[in-house]
């Protein structure tokens, strides 16, 4: 156990400074020191996905890195997909439309996988929402619901901004 | 009682239904999508501690002394808990077979890797994880039994001493002449077949928080509780507390396919409470501890199988053979899933005689639980490995021999040769849809082409039972003693007309709030929107057991119209009363409450709720003045079982017919499944799009069970697969998707027709999977009998067959 440090960072656009053991996952930052308890454990080996964030925009597994290395970051988690209001985001909306949950104990980190996936990918290919998601886990639905939730989403999305729809595949 | 109580679609109080049938969106979802559902883990209590457990590194061993006087020590250390303690003030946890249980924590020595032996509540998770490396045990560890064989070896070690035996139980069951059948058969095929341990691992694992009242000796417990009734019988038990002193509250969980018991945790954490002072204590199971030791490794079986068969293919005798190894004690209650194969022990087919000769055997494995299927998914696995066997042996098509020995349309309610009736079904309609679906002859062809490549295709047609809405009186031959599995709700109505349900079982994952929400909103002609389900603890529930075998479906639409008919009748007699007329000339028609006959002489549902809740005056004398009912609905029908352990157990009998086209690797021993077809027929469909779910979640469970997923032991006892990194769930890219026709058979049994189907494609698709790679490997001339099929099991087959030739 060593002296805790300051780290500051933004999360879901909130500035927050505090001062965390540097052994502290950042898993466990997020859901016990500042209460954002969407973002599930299911392994803590790196393994499930459920952990899933958005750091700096790129996905990553909120259960192998410790808070400290996320000094000066901006985080994105489930709680900043939707509005403050509980309106839901295009991604979460398709996920409920196509029965791409069941638990939904999984679902956080797969909406935060697949959100980067689309925003890197508007329209995209069936191998590559595998290759996105090849890495979450879900015992319930089988995966093919999910899949069909991100097909969905990506249409949704391109037709409330049609800019992306012109965006071409590399 | 029964018979009132099954109805059709068209018995509901509304014209036309507008969401029972119909793939709504579920109620349960916003919540769920927006982070905000309330896990266990999220919940944090004042004063709350952490908990972490030190477990045993040996799988037999003597514990000679524990010391825990530094981890005491350590600042923000709480209490510390032991063994010694656990016998002090606790029983022994209840256990099936009776008598094979343990205390929470291990009392005396430990029996298998990863058994409790001392938990510490602190500060924090981090600090309690210290503490643990502080305790000293000194252990003499002893040699550990692994496998069954070596555990009934006279002289072999005993996992418990006084027992002076390592079998659980045995029993044979013989139901039928099935000698004469063996005598008399022109064939007869014998196999033997190994299903490796498997387990639910559900995405969230196991959370409690325990908080003891010094003050009134009661427990408070909070958790991921499948059942959350039958935990608080358990902990009452164990802690020596009157049940009215014990108090569940079941929390969402993330998923739990048989798997969130979590016993030794409620006693765990209670005890750790206790000694604190009073202070909740939180033990959340991490995933290392969930495998090792946590609530599912199911289905250690080692199998002996005989049919007897006719030249034609009938099937005239089946002998099952069975050795489970339990692992260390009956904790787990996983007897059940030795029993319930009785439930569909002669599958689809009009086997006339059969016998199960059944050995339960503990060794120093972590105790066995139930699994998604309870049983059934081995015992089809390799009864339809057989059907194949014997369709090979008698030269028919695998789906020819099926087609003969399928109980026919007509032949329903039919009772199997074990006991079990079955309510309705088409089995030949299902098979001819997938082989329609799937062109079988079309795939015949293209295995035939793929063949003259020398590529190892195979395709597996397999047909089988999902037993559903399960009742304890089966389990009798195990030693259970209950009988009876109630559902209960209550159903009231607001000042505003809306209506509120209360259930006795936290949201899982099968839509069950969704089903509830459709079913009310069409009977009461109400938007979904207008009702609000809404869990119960132990203390207020209605009697309830909630979600497991495939029952939750139809139980819970049972309780929903049980309630609602009766506070349908409540409405009716007050409204009659302020109406000036009489019940019998009322009528619910449509969300409203209406003189029959009489256009426009109605009355809206509110308006007689705001009655009953404010002007009891205005009632009519010998009514119960609350606008709510409560029904518990039981499986109507149901009998013990008699010697051989015939009876009437499980009330609907679903049907699927799966096609499944394989390809095996011949060079590595990787299988990749090409195609996958599905028929099914569950009866009515309350939600499509669950049944749907249901069907291809529990595919991907039986994708995993057939290829990828096995909990390893070595000789010593030692798990070698404790992360997710060795044991392998399928991916995105192990599941295939498959396509689905549904046949609609219903139930005549069930209220609105539905048969249980939580458990699905579990119970066929590891079936289905290996009679396609056996259907692959015959040109090799090799036969699999072992789950699951990895690349190395087939490469090793594959290679000595080449070293042989
Ligand atoms: S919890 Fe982080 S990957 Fe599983
Ligand atoms: S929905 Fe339950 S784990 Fe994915």
């Amino acid at each position: 156990m060593t002296a805790p440090r300051p780290i500051r960072l933004t999360v879901n656009g909130v500035s927050y400074e505090a001062a965390v053991e540097p052994r502290t996952t950042l898993v466990d930052f997020l859901r016990q020191d500042l209460g954002l308890t969407g973002t599930h454990v299911g392994c803590e080996q790196g393994a499930c996905g459920a952990c899933t964030i958005l750091l700096n925009g790129q996905a990553v597994r909120s259960c192998l890195m410790l808070a400290v290395q996320a000094d000066g970051a901006e985080v994105m988690t489930v709680e900043g997909l939707g509005g403050r209001d509980g309106a839901l985001h295009p991604l979460q909306q398709a996920f409920m439309e196509e029965h791409g949950l069941q638990c939904g104990f999984c679902t956080p980190g797969f909406l935060m996988s697949a959100y980067e996936l689309l925003q890197q990918h508007p329209q995209p290919s069936d191998d590559e929402i595998k290759e996105a998601l090849g890495g979450n886990l879900c015992r319930c639905t089988g995966y093919m619901a999910i899949m069909k939730s991100v097909r969905v989403a990506a249409t949704k999305l391109r037709a409330a901004s049609p800019a992306a729809a012109g965006t071409v595949e590399k | 009682m029964a018979a009132e109580m099954t109805k059709t679609l068209s018995d509901l109080p509304v014209s036309a239904t507008r969401f029972i049938g119909r793939a709504v969106n579920r109620v349960e979802d916003p919540q769920l999508l927006t982070g905000r559902t309330e896990f266990i883990d999220n919940v944090v209590l004042p004063g709350m501690l952490h908990c972490a457990i030190l477990r045993s590194p040996y799988a037999h061993a003597r514990i000679k002394s524990i010391d825990v006087r530094a981890a005491e020590q350590l600042p923000g250390v709480v209490a510390v808990v032991t063994g010694e303690e656990a016998r002090r003030t606790t029983q022994v946890m209840a256990s099936l077979p009776p008598e094979w249980g343990t205390y929470c924590l291990a009392a005396d020595k430990a029996r298998f890797v990863g058994e409790p032996v001392a938990a510490v509540a602190a500060s924090s998770r981090y600090v309690a994880e210290d503490a643990l490396e502080l305790i000293n045990v000194e252990y003499e560890p002893l040699t550990a039994v692994v496998e069954p064989t070596q555990a009934l070896e006279p002289g072999s070690p005993l996992v418990f001493e006084e027992r002076g035996t390592n079998v659980m139980l045995q029993r044979v069951l013989t139901w039928g002449e099935v000698d004469q059948a063996f005598r008399e058969a022109d064939q007869v095929f014998t196999e033997q077949f190994r299903w490796h341990r498997l387990g639910a691992n559900p995405m969230e694992t196991c959370g409690i928080i325990s908080q003891w009242d010094p003050v009134e000796g009661s427990l408070t417990c909070r958790g991921s509780f499948q059942a959350p009734g039958h935990m608080a019988l358990g902990a009452a038990g164990m802690l020596g507390l009157p049940l009215h002193r014990v108090r569940m509250i079941g929390h969402p969980h993330g998923g739990s396919f048989g798997g969130k018991g979590g016993a030794r945790g409620v006693g765990i954490t209670a005890l750790l409470s206790r000694k604190s002072g009073g202070r909740p204590v939180k033990w959340i199971e991490d995933r290392m501890e969930y495998l090792v030791a946590g609530g599912s490794q199911s289905w250690d079986r080692f199998y002996e199988v005989s049919l007897a068969v006719k030249k034609n293919g009938t099937v005239t005798g089946l002998k099952v053979q069975l050795v489970d190894n339990m692992g260390a004690t009956g904790e787990g209650f996983a007897a059940f899933s030795t029993a319930k194969p009785l439930a569909s022990f002669t599958g689809c087919y009009t086997i006339a005689s059969a016998q199960y000769d059944l050995r339960l055997v503990a060794t120093n494995k972590s105790p066995q639980s139930p699994y998604r299927g309870m049983g059934p998914p081995p015992h089809n696995w390799v009864l339809e490995q057989m059907m194949d066997i014997a369709a090979r042996g008698v030269g028919l098509d695998p789906a020819e021999i099926r087609r003969r020995n399928f109980i026919a349309p007509e032949q329903f309610p039919y009772t199997i040769p074990s006991g079990n009736e079955y309510d309705s079904g088409n089995y030949e309609a299902a098979l001819n849809k997938v082989l329609e679906m799937s062109a079988y002859q079309r795939l015949r062809q293209e295995q035939a082409a793929a063949r003259q490549q020398g590529r190892c295709v195979g395709i597996g047609v397999v047909s089988t039972i999902e037993p559903g809405v399960f009742d304890w009186n089966a389990y009798a031959i195990v030693g259970m003693p209950m009988t009876g599995v109630p559902e209960g709700v209550t159903v009231s109505i607001n000042l505003f007309g809306k209506i509120i349900v209360r259930v006795g079982f936290p949201l899982e994952g099968q839509g069950q709030y969704t089903i509830a929400s459709q079913v009310l909103a069409d009977y009461f002609g109400m938007e979904m929107s207008d009702i609000v389900v809404v869990p119960q603890d132990t203390l207020s529930a209605p009697p309830a057991f909630g979600p497991g075998g495939s029952r939750l479906g139809v139980a819970l639409t049972g309780a929903i119209l049980g309630a609602a008919d009766q506070l349908r009748d409540k409405l009716i007699k007050v409204a009659a009363r302020l109406m000036q007329t009489e019940p019998a000339n009322m009528e619910l028609m449509d969300g409203k409450l209406q003189i029959k006959g009489v256009p426009g002489a109605e009355m809206p549902l509110a308006q007689v709720a705001v009655v009953m809740l404010t002007r009891s005056d205005l009632l009519p004398p010998d009514i119960d003045p609350r606008p709510e009912a409560t029904y518990v609905w039981t499986a109507p029908g149901r009998t013990q079982p008699d010697e051989q352990g015939r009876a009437k157990s499980y009330l609907t009998a679903a049907n699927a017919c799966h096609v499944v086209m394989v390809e095996v690797d011949a060079e590595t021993g990787k299988v990749e499944i090409l195609k996958y077809y599905i028929a099914d027929d569950c009866g009515t469909r309350l939600n499509p799009a669950t049944v749907e779910g249901q069907t291809q979640g529990s595919l991907a469970q039986g994708v995993g069970a057939a290829l990828l997923e096995e909990y390893v032991y070595d000789d010593d006892g030692q798990l070698l697969t404790s992360t997710f990194m060795d044991y392998l769930l399928p991916t995105i890219y192990d599941v295939p998707m498959a396509e689905k026709a549904a046949l609609v058979t219903p139930s005549p049994f069930t209220p609105l027709g539905a048969k249980g189907v939580g458990e699905g494609a579990m119970h066929t698709t590891p079936a289905a999977i290996m009679c396609a790679i056996n259907d692959a490997l015959l040109p090799l001339g090799v036969r699999a009998h072992e789950v699951p099929a990895t690349p190395n099991r087939l490469w090793k087959l594959i290679q000595e067959q080449k070293r042989k030739t």
